[in-house]
């Protein structure tokens, strides 16, 4: 049995039933990834709460956190419109190996440098991944994502800001920044790939292009940046299993600290 | 005029309802009296912090995330404005955090124990937010303004937060069996230090604080106001906080209960709290981890 | 290059659409750029406010002399209740010659 999450009209249902199975299958995929993208990183980023550098440096990072988490919830809402279930059990109610993140959110939140640097990358792809979404023929999704570019704004002159301190701060900001990077380049690309069927939303005008062209676009974009900061530049091809099924240690320990308190009573309400 | 003469003309001024703000003449003793129950709500607001931050990570679903994540960043929102405050009266925060640190400045007592279950966190944000708003509240007519502003700004905030503890509560409450027995749970381990909060009896006219106005009322009409507005809050919903003796005298309206444990509260606060020598070293390690992060963006100024 | 210490900054906000400029508080950043985000953080990230300006403490122009801001001769002939009390008698007399009837009310 298939229902609507809370708040839904049956609309975007509607919408997505002009597809064809597959390619309502790959939007699913789709919306999955992204959604547990921005649910992995919005729980990293939030174990700086309280621990941040700078008292105002830990308000200002929670709420890049937090903004994460409200993405994610609107983009499992829009996977439950499409098929069934509601956010807060998609988000909570899978096992390890069934998260679709990228690569990239496997790693803990690390140091400063490591996590500036991964919120650098992960800002900057999901704002390419935004701009190939923005005119989809999904409409709730296209909804949704034009919410979103305005909140990321925010982000990416946060963390633009940041890079350039690092990156010209002086040697240690700078070795801990260049180490960070070349550590998460490899995983950083997978942002932008593993969505199996992104041709099929190609062809459906959800998607404008394929995720690889985004890629290219994205890794194109930020060569200026990182050439002027001196800063590694990225490998030319993503690492295999970019979205699962093997995951992290540091995200199974993730998975138990948040599904502990649902598992110790799956019956209720929360 | 005098020094004598001109303290006395302050100590009416105050006395009278009058404002002092940063850059006025204070007595000495009065700059460091402010400065000092400045310092300790900020540094609780800090040290508030830890107990709750790691049901951030555990919180059960996406709207209880962003609820308490909300609420975390609000704390240490506060812990900033509160540390501005003291300092522009001459104590550079570096030094606040570096004696908080050190163990030589205290926090209130709550922020010193263990949080065992998710019933805690809408406990704490419930109750002890609740305990918490009913000082600040006094505060906001602070005799030193800029504190009293800022008072303003944070009972603004901890209104949500208060709601959250109960919407929390309520419905673990209305859910499982065992979700009930956790929250009774949580209850029991919170009262002890819930009664201590507010500090214990003192003599009105021995307490400097209360004369310069600082702040103006005493530790317990603010532990009575609690216990009116609270205590049936708990009851009405079948919560039973763990005191035989606590009832209202019908007549007086005054809560009767059993005599806190005043030694605890004092091992408490000097640092020997159940958490307290553990978060302190939270703390101060992840302070040192990230003094390079600091030392960067005070030692570079930017090209243009 | 010497360390710089952090500053204070103070941050106004505007409420709502053709509200005044009120100070609302301050911050410390190490520099404008971020100082701008921290007061996004501080006094916006709720929503409430549609302008901030930030402002570092040392740029503001004080004024606080009270023989400047408070000076003691009598300034009623610049204050409307300088001549309220006045206008009300001289009308109910002009009211009162001309027969036209209600006493002191000013219209």
């Amino acid at each position: 049995m298939t229902t609507g999450g809370p708040g839904t009209t049956g609309e975007p249902a509607a919408s997505a039933n002009r597809f064809d199975p597959e390619t309502k299958q790959a939007l699913a995929n789709l919306l999955l990834a992204t959604a547990d993208d921005e649910f992995v990183i919005g729980f990293w980023d939030s174990e700086w709460t309280g621990i941040a550098p700078l008292l105002e440096e830990d308000v200002a990072f929670a709420s890049l956190a937090q903004d994460e988490i409200g993405h994610a919830q609107a983009l499992y809402q829009l996977l439950a419109d499409l098929e069934g279930g509601d956010p807060d059990e998609l988000a909570f109610g899978r096992r390890p190996e069934e998260y679709r993140h990228a690569r990239l959110l496997d790693h803990p939140r690390t140091d400063w440098a490591f996590s500036v640097a991964r919120r650098f990358l992960y800002d900057t792809a999901d704002a390419a991944r935004l701009d190939a979404l923005v005119a989809s023929a999904h409409a709730p999704l296209a909804g949704v994502v034009a919410k979103m570019r305005r909140e990321e704004t925010y982000h990416l002159l946060h963390m633009h800001a940041w890079l350039e301190r690092l990156a010209t701060g002086g040697p240690e900001p700078r070795s801990r920044l260049v180490a960070a990077m070349e550590r998460l380049w490899p995983d950083a690309l997978c942002v932008l790939a593993g969505v199996e069927g992104d041709a099929l939303l190609v062809e459906a005008g959800v998607l404008a292009e394929p995720l690889a062209a985004v890629r290219r676009r994205w890794l194109a974009g930020l060569a200026p940046e990182l050439e002027r900061l001196g800063l590694p530049a990225p490998p030319a091809d993503p690492p295999a299993g970019c979205r699962g099924p093997d995951r992290s240690d540091d995200f199974r320990w993730l998975w138990e600290q948040f599904t502990m308190v649902r598992r110790s009573d799956p019956e209720a309400v929360w | 005029m005098s020094e004598s003469r001109r303290v006395q003309d302050f100590n009416r001024h105050v006395a009278s309802g009058g404002k002092v703000e940063a850059t006025d003449w204070m007595p000495e003793e009065y700059r460091r009296a402010v400065g000092r129950f400045v310092e300790m709500h900020a540094n609780s607001e800090l040290m508030g912090v830890l107990p709750e931050r790691e049901w951030i990570l555990r919180a059960p679903t996406l709207k209880r995330k962003l609820a308490l994540s909300a609420k975390v960043q609000d704390e240490v929102g506060h812990a900033q404005l509160l540390y501005r405050v003291a300092e522009d009266l001459g104590k550079p925060r570096e030094a606040m955090l570096a004696d908080l640190l050190a163990g030589k400045t205290k926090f209130h007592n709550v922020f010193h124990y263990p949080t065992h279950s998710w019933a805690d966190v809408g406990i704490i944000a419930w109750l002890v937010d609740a305990a918490a708003i009913v000082a600040q509240q006094a505060l906001r007519e602070s005799s030193y303004a800029p504190y009293g502003r800022t008072m303003k700004k944070i009972c603004w905030e901890e209104s949500v937060h208060i709601l959250h503890g109960r919407d929390v509560v309520l419905t673990m409450m209305n859910g499982t069996a065992r979700q009930r027995a956790l929250v009774q749970d949580a209850l029991e381990r919170w009262w002890g230090p819930l009664m201590q909060m507010h500090g214990p009896r003192t003599d009105p006219a021995k307490d400097r604080d209360l004369a310069w106005r600082i702040k103006n009322k005493d530790n317990e009409t603010l532990r009575q106001e609690f216990l009116t507005v609270y205590v049936p809050r708990l009851r009405e919903i079948g919560l039973q906080p763990p005191d035989p003796e606590l009832r209202q005298d019908p007549d007086s309206g005054t809560w009767r209960y059993t005599e806190p444990d005043w030694k605890e509260l004092y091992a408490v606060v000097t640092g020997h709290g159940p958490r307290s020598a553990e978060r302190l070293e939270f703390r101060r390690l992840n302070y040192a981890e990230t003094q390079w992060v600091r030392d960067t963006v005070l030692a570079a100024p930017l090209a243009a | 290059m010497p360390g710089q210490p952090m500053q204070v900054y103070e941050v106004f906000r505007r409420e709502r659409e053709g509200g005044p400029m009120q100070h609302a508080g301050n911050l410390l950043a190490p520099d404008p750029e971020l100082a701008s985000h921290y007061a996004r953080e501080f006094y916006g990230r709720r929503q409430e406010s549609v302008r901030l300006w930030i402002v570092p403490r040392a740029a503001i122009v004080d004024l606080d002399d009270p023989d400047l801001l408070q000076p003691p001769f009598d300034r009623s002939f610049k204050k409307p209740v300088g001549y309220s009390t006045e206008i009300k008698a001289k009308l109910a007399q002009a009211r009162s010659r001309a027969g036209t009837g209600k006493a002191g009310e000013i219209q």
